[in-house]
């Protein structure tokens, strides 16, 4: 993208003024989505994200411009930007490292770029879970089907030395089904993704599957009567079901959080803080997965951390800055939207890992409760680990039996007392795909677990 | 600029478009974070989008991009040709005529621009210095922000049509969290306003601290059903939520249950919504939507009868209507949506305090979370994390968290009793009084 006698020009403009560390981060990002609803295409649109940042840090602090124009006199502009808003002067100037482009091995190979595939063909892959959707009952009253794909070139320099260019390829399917009867609409959603091009839709992911499986949630949801409220033990099924982990624990654990005293997990590494049975990990490696990346946004090698095992804090997920401020090395997991973002430490591919339990005893052995068969989103407010999430199928169990299904529930808590009350971990971890929104910007990210069972948690219903 | 927009149209003239629409979007902003009395983050950015949509073979299309270098061009005809090309949507998707006047608006602070970034970072840094002083109980400010920018929408189009607008916005967020033994309470506050001399700063921290010592000890009350009154704030977020009921697009998609009933009865009596471009000081005011036309107030319910839907060009004449100027863009490389600018609920004639007397006994509800997962704008339905008080012959009584309110927002519409005499408008375009709005499920211990 750029050569790197002027990378270096624009990192010596950053340092010019007495900051101590200096990146320049620049992509170049290819954007296509499509929308098809009320049976029709409706929308398709392309564009190109195109940009640039400069970032200096003066010891613990730090300054970030950024820029469309990606010129020679640009992004030395934007340097100087950056550079202009430190305040301590008079320092001796920092000097930038000899660069030279280092190799990153590609660990999550594309096999059909999106830029090389017909467009016609990824609007195939809307009207196959379309149909399927409508095929699963009359009561499906609308379908929204969303592809997205993207290629985004970057290039990431700092004064250190490290100088990467890497290539990151994500493809993504959505299906909405609403459920209807005149006086009520309920909603079921599948949204399936990788860090691939569109042999997603060979290797992976059944574009039909996704639309049945949208409609029966919402069928199913239509059905039901309304969850009650109050405290009671709760299985939450495997796959999105991770985003109690990612809400309750996860952000709790970024470096965001935690390098500022800000997080109720700070402080807490080589303690207990989950139940003996909770074994999580954070991992950045795992080859084409929607969180996966070979390097992050700062140019590190993303890793595989392990949070917590057996119950025990491990590990943080850090950034470089965060890194200084704590005192910790980089894991890798410095990530932002675009070039319009600071980048941050944030999750990549979250999960709880697989237990012994059985899933069957999990019901059977939990006498009356809930179980969240899928879920839906859900937040996290990291210094109290207030957090919050919504049910998007649920059954009502019984004596150990399921019964009939609930909408409308949704389950609160406080993270460090939820992972202390996880009484079961199955054995089927899956995973699943969704955006995480934070300080730098709404990123890919993957939540997973196997059936898990806590033993109270407080659910929110209207019964 | 201007060459490369003429440069676009000649282009999308050749290659047999037929009408188009160039929507550029610019942007020149500033934001630092402080933490702990230091400025741990600081950004300045200038940065410029351009939407592309044209009328290909009767069928629009779209495009984007943010590289204006020679290959752009090329590329924004061949995506809105691809695009065009592809499209089912039969639905006519007219471009606007422009001649209508447009309002005259001033958006601008001309003193922003006199304003420097150290006073700037002066203005947050006391802001936190005001929490951290305020009571021995604060424990951490982390995460305070100030912000400032400018920024433009220039609509240009092949009917002829060149306008524009400038706006400033500088927002002041503060967040701190408080500790009374192993008890941790966090909140924050933020505020909005066209002018750097609109931040006020020791309001800005007074209700920080206020809102996070209040927090202090909270607990859940028994699960129940509860008369719940909504606070200014935690209606807002509500009502933004489930704005898009109100939009015709929603609706013609059948995701909308107000679906056909228009001049029905879908509120209480004592609602009155309306969505008023226009409004002095509104942070959603704008002289033109994003399709170009010019901006005018609607009344959406009218004591509690439903009036109108929020429509654009598109969904207006699908409907056989007039647009309503609600034209919105989700940045500048979106299609064209509906989406409201001031929107906000008419005040009633008593203070909160009446209210809460002559109520008695509920729960105040001052604060929601978790609106992405825990309201569902397709059905109605919400359960969110909430946090308030308790109060009793209308007397605050205790705080409450770890709580859940669960409803359905169209019967809460038909279930208001009243609205309070204190409308704002918290942080952007949505404004709600205090609203009581009946018995509502809750659920805590």
């Amino acid at each position: 993208m750029l050569e790197p006698s002027l990378v270096r020009t624009v990192l010596d403009a950053a340092l010019s003024t007495g900051a101590d560390f200096a990146e320049l981060f620049m992509e170049d990002r290819r954007d296509t989505s499509l929308v098809l609803q009320l049976n029709r295409l409706e929308t398709v649109n392309s564009g190109r994200i195109h940009g640039a940042g400069v970032r200096v840090y003066v010891g613990l602090n730090a300054i970030y411009a950024y820029t469309n124009d990606t010129s020679r006199e640009g992004l030395i502009a934007c340097a100087r930007q950056a550079a202009s808003a430190v305040r301590e002067r008079g320092r001796e100037l920092a000097a930038c490292a000899e660069l030279s482009l280092s190799p990153v091995r590609d660990a999550h190979p594309v096999k059909l770029l999106p830029s090389r595939t017909e467009t016609r063909r990824k609007a195939d892959v809307l009207r196959a879970a379309n149909a399927a959707a409508r095929e699963a009952g009359a009561e499906i009253a609308q379908v929204v089907c969303t592809y997205r794909d993207s290629e985004q070139d970057v290039l990431i320099a700092n004064s250190e030395g490290r100088f990467v260019t890497d290539r990151r390829v994500y493809t993504r399917l959505g299906c909405q089904a609403v459920a209807g009867n005149g006086t009520e609409n309920q909603s079921g959603f599948e949204g399936p993704g990788a860090l691939m091009g569109f042999e997603l839709f060979e290797s992976r992911v059944d574009p039909a599957r996704v639309g049945r499986e949208a409609a029966r949630t919402a069928i199913e949801m239509l059905h039901a009567p309304v969850c009650p409220s109050g405290v009671m033990p709760v299985a939450i099924g495997n796959g999105f079901g991770g985003v109690i982990f990612h809400e309750a624990c996860g952000h709790g654990l970024e470096a965001t959080s935690v390098a500022f005293g800000t997080s109720v997990f700070c402080g807490k590494l080589g303690e207990r803080i989950a139940a003996p049975c909770v074994t999580a990990v954070d991992d950045g490696t795992l080859p084409n997965e929607w969180g996966s990346e070979n390097v992050d946004d700062e140019g590190t090698p993303t890793t595989r951390l392990v949070l917590i095992e057996n119950g025990v804090l491990k590990n943080y997920m850090i950034d470089r800055l965060n890194g200084r401020r704590m005192g910790m090395a980089p894991t890798g997991s410095a990530r932002r939207e675009s070039y319009a973002y600071a980048p941050t430490s944030r999750m990549r591919n979250t999960y709880i890992a697989a237990g012994c339990d059985d899933e069957e005893e999990i019901i059977s052995s939990m006498g009356d409760g809930l179980y969240a068969a899928r879920m839906g989103g859900g937040s996290v407010d990291p210094a109290t680990g207030e957090f919050n999430f919504a049910v998007q199928e649920g059954y009502l169990v019984k004596d150990g039996k399921i019964t009939t299904p609930v909408r409308g529930a949704s389950l609160i808590g406080k993270g460090a007392d939820i992972l202390m009350k996880i009484d079961r971990v199955g054995r089927d971890m899956r995973m699943a795909q969704g955006m995480c929104g934070s300080l730098s910007g709404s990123v890919p990210t993957n939540v997973g677990q196997p059936m898990i069972r806590v033993s109270s948690i407080t659910v929110g219903g209207r019964a | 600029m201007q060459d490369f927009i003429k440069r676009l149209m000649e282009a999308a003239r050749a290659a047999g478009i037929e009408a188009c629409e160039a929507y550029l979007s610019s942007r020149d902003s500033f934001r630092a974070m402080t933490t702990e009395g230091e400025v741990v983050e600081y950004e300045s950015n200038l940065t410029r989008g351009l939407g592309f949509r044209g009328l290909y073979r009767g069928r629009m299309g779209y495009a984007s991009t943010e590289a204006f270098d020679e290959e752009a061009v090329g590329q924004l005809v061949k995506g809105v040709v691809e695009s065009a090309e592809l499209c089912e949507d039969e639905d006519e998707s007219p471009l606007y005529d422009g001649g209508d006047p447009v309002p005259d608006m001033e958006l601008r602070s001309p003193a922003l621009s006199q304003v420097t970034p150290q006073e700037k970072i002066e203005r947050v840094l006391a802001m936190e210095k005001l929490v951290k002083e305020s009571d021995p109980r604060i424990d951490k400010t982390a995460h305070n922000v100030i912000s400032t920018g400018s920024y433009t929408v220039r609509i240009v189009n092949s009917h002829g049509m060149d306008q524009s607008y400038t706006a400033d916005v500088c927002a002041l967020y503060g967040q701190a969290t408080a500790r009374d033994g192993d008890f941790v309470s966090s909140n924050g506050y933020g505020m909005c306003a066209r002018g750097f001399d609109g931040l006020d700063a020791p309001k800005v921290a007074g209700e920080v601290a206020r809102r996070t010592l209040d927090g202090l000890n909270a607990a859940p009350v028994p699960s129940g059903k509860y008369r719940v009154v909504f606070f200014s704030e935690a209606m807002c977020d509500l009502l933004g939520v489930f704005s898009s009921i109100f939009s015709a697009e929603t609706a013609q998609k059948g995701m909308s249950l107000l679906k056909g009933r228009v001049g029905e009865r879908i509120a209480a009596p004592c609602v009155t919504l309306a969505d008023d471009p226009l409004l002095e000081g509104g942070m959603g005011s704008r002289p033109f939507d994003d399709e170009g036309v010019p901006s005018a107030a609607h009344t959406v319910v009218e004591e509690g009868v439903f009036r109108t839907f929020l429509h654009n060009l598109k969904t207006a004449r699908k409907d056989g209507v007039a647009t309503t100027g609600n034209a919105r863009k989700v940045g500048y490389a979106s299609s064209v949506h509906v989406a409201p600018t001031n929107f906000y609920l008419k005040p009633g004639k008593r203070t909160p305090e009446e209210m809460l007397r002559e109520i008695g006994e509920g729960l105040v509800i001052t604060e929601v979370s978790g609106l992405h997962a825990g309201a569902n704008p397709i059905s109605g339905d919400f359960s969110l994390l909430a946090k308030g008080y308790a109060f009793r012959e209308g007397r605050r009584e205790k705080p409450v968290e770890q709580i859940t309110v669960a409803g359905n927002f169209y019967e809460l519409l038909m279930a208001v009793r009243e609205l309070a005499n204190d409308l704002t408008f918290p942080m952007g375009g949505v404004g709600s009084p205090s609203v009581d709005v009946g018995e509502l499920s809750v659920s805590g211990t």
